[in-house]
This record gives structure tokens, sequence and C-alpha cells, in this order.
């Protein structure tokens, strides 16, 4: 029992590897126009400057709406992670903080004043992420100290009134309002190189909870055991919930708001890996990119030349291997 | 409560200045959640390599004071040092690593192993975790190696809270804390985590150690702290600090200490004295009283009895729990001065009882007594089996003299219930 408990987590490791690559792979070739992964390696090795038109659609399409999908990805599901150990609450996601309605907020009033371009759309969704967070977090502060479940409840509140802020917004943006509802469904259309830029600023926040893996594993005992035991759990808080929100502030400025990615993956990941955050945090960053690859592979391809919104498809990849899973970890 | 106070000075003020600083000292200590006072001007010290217990009824600020020693608390005022530091100067990491706390909840609903629960114990050793020993060594230690590959929320109550210990010796502290650890433990595993326990000890490990059991802390401790409602009440060497008076004052209930095969220990019976519903007294002997003493006790009678031979069965009981008796010599028949005792017990009783003790001449004038109260008015109520064991025939006067006579104790103590509630009926 205990032995097969290690290998199925050394082999979790190895999957998620494999299906990392795969996923890597399959959302770089397929595509309105496929390419070989021969034509991928010449392509890559010959560098961006090509005038071939497999060239450029790699280099200016296909390359940097998958590296930025698997950005987000990754982004969404390591946030998610810290935030539902941090909560002790499995129902939890990278939006309960507010921070994504924020970012919303802020790239609704970008679409209304026109200026949806690049980087005001970026600036704006940050500014509303970072100010909404930093409420809820005056909210939950009391003594110096963060009270996590006001901090849940303070977020999904701010998350209801921003949200209808935006209504209103909506109702008011007249033409723009078919911007405003694409923009929130989550989308990778369009993207390009710039938002690329922007994504790559969460790569080194991604980093940030594996130095905090043992304080992560002792939390799940609770925040007094924490304490006990010797972790500086106010610091450890603060670090980790700056960086979960700053991870979804990042993705939801470059995407929208793409739900289940966040919620599901680290569910997913705990059942293949177990809970020790060492293993759980860089399969977690994996796993949800390969998803998040993957949703926007199918977004793309299924009823091509038309886009299915991809957070339509992580819902339609995710819930079912989830509930599969889930049973499976039961029997 | 006077005596408490004076029993608390003894207890701390006059502590002689130790040569070396006490491993914890606590001065003047209080401590509010929110406004609500939970302790007050808590003071004491503990050597290192001291094994002491705190006993106290719930809601008297044990867990809290647990808290503040280990510092996840901050005191409302006065202060607690650790080898002479006091603890809102440490960081939570060296806090950790001179004090360990077991508590009493633990929860983990995540499917981590065993050994990875124990392991977290050494987070606040850094990088030098693995000098203090693993995982495996530590349970073992406990005896419960085979633990340390199974997955914890597998294991049972006792394992867990093995484990949780094991967790907390990790982290290699001077000081253990630990908050009612065998609560959810049968009577085997209590008995094994105070051996433990005091192994540990014997190894040098201070421990200061909240139960709720207070024969377990009379039978394991060296020193008993008493905490009542957020103030010491005692503190020092258990047959010191748990004597009935003290029991009674701080839980509120009747304490007898006993002593049996060496041993000391403490029964409880749920009722204060003075709450009368009346007065009873017993003839009786041999331990034919024994079981209705307790049981009049417990009901909340005044009981007296007599006479009674020193060292006899029911004389002991019945000294164990205080009650006036009348009392004559070992082995001696009664004599003039025990008999007018006697009768002087029983005009003061509500009702006479006669259990069925075997009647001989040495004993025959407590009858005798029975029937003058009986002739006084006073109910007399036998046990029919006297009648059985009557070596002079005084018995048979019993019933023609008006006494109500029982086939056993249990309709005896039917018939008080009754007269007790007509009694209620009557005088609301």
């Amino acid at each position: 029992m205990t032995s097969g408990a290690r290998t199925s987590g050394r082999l979790g490791v190895a999957l998620a590897v494999v299906i990392f690559a795969a996923c890597l792979l399959a959302s770089l070739a397929l595509g309105p126009v496929s390419l070989s992964p021969l034509k991928l390696a010449h392509y890559l090795m010959a560098g961006p400057g090509g005038s071939a038109p497999g060239s450029i659609i790699f280099w200016q399409i296909r390359l940097p709406r998958v590296l930025l999908a698997f950005l987000v990805g990754a982004a969404l599901s390591v946030a998610g992670v810290i935030l539902q150990d941090l909560f002790l609450n499995p129902l939890t996601d990278p939006y309960v903080t507010g921070v994504s309605s924020g970012a919303a907020l802020g790239a609704t009033f970008g679409i209304v004043l026109h200026l949806a371009a690049l980087p005001w759309m970026t600036i704006l969704a940050l500014i509303g992420g970072f100010a909404t967070l930093a409420v809820v977090w005056i909210a939950a502060r009391r003594r110096g100290k963060i009270d996590i479940y006001v901090l849940l409840l303070a977020g999904v509140t701010i998350s209801y009134l921003v949200t209808a802020v935006i209504a209103v917004l909506m109702i008011r943006a007249g033409e723009d309002m078919d911007a405003i509802v694409y923009w929130l469904l989550g989308s990778f259309s369009g993207r390009s190189w710039p938002e690329v830029k922007v994504a790559l600023f969460a790569l080194p926040f991604m980093i940030v909870p594996l130095f905090f893996a043992k304080e992560m594993d002792i939390l799940l005992q609770g925040e007094k055991r924490a304490l006990e035991l010797g972790v500086d759990v106010e610091r450890a808080k603060r670090v980790l919930l700056v960086t979960a929100a700053v991870l979804t502030a990042v993705a939801v400025s470059v995407s929208g708001i793409i739900g289940f990615v966040g919620l599901v993956v680290p569910h997913i990941v705990r059942l293949l890996v177990g809970p020790s955050h060492m293993r759980l945090v860089p399969i977690a960053l994996l796993g949800g990119a390969a998803l998040m690859g993957i949703a926007d592979l199918l977004s793309r391809t299924m009823l091509a030349p038309a886009e299915i919104p991809v957070g339509v498809v992580t819902t339609f990849v995710g819930a079912p291997l989830f509930v599969y899973l889930l049973r499976r970890g039961r029997a | 409560m006077a005596g408490e106070r004076e029993l608390t000075s003894a207890a701390t003020g006059e502590l002689p200045k130790a040569a070396s600083p006490a491993l914890l000292s606590v001065r003047e200590l209080a401590f509010a959640y929110d406004e609500r006072p939970v302790l007050r001007r808590i003071s004491f010290d503990l050597q290192a390599g001291e094994f002491v217990g705190i006993v106290g009824p719930n809601g008297s600020g044990k867990s809290t004071l647990l808290d503040l020693v280990d510092g996840v608390l901050r005191p409302s005022a006065g202060e607690v040092c650790v080898n002479g530091k006091p603890t809102r100067e440490y960081r939570r990491r060296d806090m950790a690593r001179e004090v360990a706390l077991v508590p009493q909840h633990f929860t983990l609903e995540f499917d981590l192993s065993v050994r990875e629960v124990v392991e977290m114990g050494a987070y606040c050793r850094g990088k030098d975790a693995h000098s203090g020993g693993d995982a495996e060594l530590t349970l073992a230690r406990l005896g419960v190696a085979a633990l340390v590959e199974r997955r914890f929320t597998e294991l049972s109550g006792g394992e867990k809270q093995l484990v949780v210990l094991a967790q907390a010796l990790m982290q290699r502290a001077q000081l253990l804390l630990l908050d009612e650890p065998a609560s959810a433990l049968d009577v085997s595993h209590q008995l094994r985590l105070f051996d433990l326990l005091q192994q540990l000890n014997r190894d040098g490990l201070t421990v200061l150690c909240i139960l709720h059991d207070l024969n377990l802390a009379i039978h394991y401790f060296d020193k008993l702290l008493v905490l009542s409602d957020g103030e010491v009440a005692a503190f020092g060497p258990p047959d010191e600090v748990l004597r009935p008076e003290i029991v009674e004052a701080v839980y509120g209930v009747r304490a007898y200490l006993h002593k049996h095969a060496g041993r000391t220990y403490l029964t409880f019976s749920p009722r204060l004295r003075g709450e009368r519903l009346g007065r009873v007294h017993l003839v009786c002997g041999g331990g034919t009283g024994a079981g209705l003493m307790r049981e009049l006790v417990d009901a909340g009678y005044d009981v007296s009895a007599g006479v009674l031979n020193a060292l006899d069965t029911d004389e002991e009981t019945g000294s164990e729990l205080g009650l006036s008796m009348a009392v004559e010599a070992p082995f001696s028949p009664v004599g003039d001065e025990a008999h007018a005792h006697n009768l002087e017990l029983m005009r003061a009783a509500d009702v006479v009882m006669v259990t069925a003790v075997p009647v001989s001449h040495g004993n025959e004038r407590n009858i005798r007594a029975a029937l003058e109260a009986a002739a006084a008015g006073t109910p007399v109520w036998a046990v029919r089996g006297v009648l059985d064991n009557d070596f002079t025939g005084v018995t048979a006067e019993l019933e023609p003299a008006g006494a109500r006579l029982f086939a056993d104790e249990a309709g005896v103590l039917a018939a008080l219930r009754e007269r007790a509630r007509r009694a209620s009926l009557t005088q609301p």
C-alpha cells in the first residue's frame, strides 16, 4: 500500500512531464495549418526571420499564442494551489480573492475608454487587480494579522460588487459591449508577443511557492499548529497571497477570465502526486500549462475557422477528467 | 478562597532564588480575549527536568496558559520567560526550538505519510534537521516505528496522538507542553502514554502537561499546578495540592481521599456538603453498610453511623467519607460511652437504618438503641437479612416496635426516595 503510493507519486511526476511535452508539441503542430514536428524543428532553428508562410505562422501566430496559453495555465494553477492550501478550502480558485474581478473592471474601463490596446489594457487590468487586493487586504487585517476567512469573504463580496459595476458599464457601453463580453469570457485569440512579454512577468512568481514548500506543507495542519512548529505564519501568508494575486492579475490581464483551470488542476495533481508541495507545485505548474495548451488547441481547431472561447473548452475538458480521477481516487 | 490565596503565595512567593535561572518563569501573567479576562496573576517557575501536571475545571484557562508559554498568544500583562528571555522577544522558529507543544486537537485531512508528518517537526531546526535523529528513530522511541510508512489519515486516534508527540519531539525542545494528551485514549493507551512521558522526563525532557484525571495526576506527576477560574489555586506536590478541601473549592464536588495498596486516590460525588436532604443513621458493621453510606452521601444525605469498631470496614469507609460516627475500640463490645454517643446521633437522625449486620452480644446494644429510637418516634427501617444473622434474638423485637422491614438495600433506598419526594411536595 505505502510503497504503491510512493511509486504512484513518481509515476505521477513522469506522467506529468510526458503529458506536458506531448501537449506542447501538439499545440505547436496542430491548427488550421498543421506543421509537422520536423518543420517545427526547422523553423525553430532558423529563427524568426523566415519568409516561408509556415515560418511566419509559427513565429508570428502559433508560438506566441501557445506560449501565452501555457504561461497563463501555469500561473492560474499555481495560484490555485496556493489559495486552496492557504484557505484549507477545496472550493477556492484564483478568482475568490477578487483580484480577477478587479482586473476585469480595469480592462472594461480600457475598452469603454477605447484604450483597448497594449500596454493600456494590461496596465489597467493590473491596476484594477491590485486595487481590489488592497481593499480586501485592509478588510482582512486585524492587529497586524491577516484573517484568512475574512479575506475569503471580503474577496467574494468585492467580486460581486465589481461585477455589478462591470454590468453597469456594459449597459452604458453600446457597441463596445461585444468586446467586453468576449474579453470577459477569456481567450487567446489574436494575442501575440507583447502579451507574452507581459505574461513572462509571472514566471518568477511561479517559483516563489517552491521556497515556501515546507511552510505550505506545515500550514496544511492549520495556522495555529504552524505557529507552534515555528513557522512565521504571517510572513508566509503575506508572500504567498501577494504571489497568488500577481499571478492571477497577470493572467487575467492578458487573457480575460478563464475558469476551471485554477480550481481543478490543483486537485487533479494532488490526486496524482499527493499534497506535498515540493512535488505538487511544479507538477501543477506543468499540468496547468498543458491543460490550458490543449484547451486552446481545441478552441481554435474544433470549429475552425470560428473559435470557441477557451474558458468553455477548459470546462469541457477538465470536468470529466476531474470526475474520473475523483472516482478512481475513492476506489 | 482566602486559603487558596495563602497557598498560592506559599507555593510561589517564597521560592528561594535559585542559582541557575528557571527554564520557565511566569510572572504576574494576565490574559484576556478581547475584554473577557481568562488568566489573572499567574506566577510560577519550572526548573529544568521537572515533571509537572496542570489540572483545573473546564474553562479555567489551562490551554490558554500553554499557548502563552509557547508564545503563540501574547500576555495582556506580566511576562513569560523561557531560559530567562521573554517569549515576545523570540522569533517563531527560535521559540519552537525551546518549547514544543502537543495540541489537544489535531486535524490533517490531507493524504500525507506518517514520515512526512513527523518530519514537519524538524522545521524549526532548519539545515541541521537531521542531526536530531530522523522520523523512524523518534517513532521507535515511542515504540511505534512500524507506523513510519503508513498514511496519517488511516491511523487510529491513539496512533495519531503518538505521531503528533513524535512530531513535537522532532523539535528537540527542552520543554514539552501537552494539552490533554490522554483525553481520546483508552485506559491502556493512557497509561502507556504517561509511562512514555515519564521515560522522556527521565531522559532529560521537562514536561508540563494538562490532564483531567486527578488520579493519573496524583500517580504520575512530581508537582501539580491547580488552575481555578484563571488563577493558580495551588502549586506543589500532588498530595499537598489535591487535598479534598482544595478539590472541593476548585471543582465544586465532594472529594474523598483513599489510601489503598500503598497508593493514594480520590473519589468524587457530585454534590457539595450543606445541601441537606435529611439525616440518616446507619446501624451496620463488617462491611454491610459501606455501600449504603456511599449511596446516601452521593444522594445528598447527612449520614451518621454507629456503634462501629475502629478498623472495621464500615468504620474505614465512614471515616473516608467524613461521616459522624460513634466508635468503639477494635474487637471490643459496645461500651457505655460509645452507646451514649450512638443514642445522641440517632436522636439527630430523621431515619435510622439497620443493615443485615450480624448481631451478637458485642453489638446487641446497637439494636437496643434502634428500638429506643423507634419508641421515640423516629422511623426505623431494617433490611430483613438482619433477622437471619442474629445470635441474640434481639432483632425479633424490631417489627413489634414499629420498624419497617425491607427485602434488601434497594428497597430501603426506594422508600427513602419516596419519602424525599413526598417531603418536597408538602414543602415546595
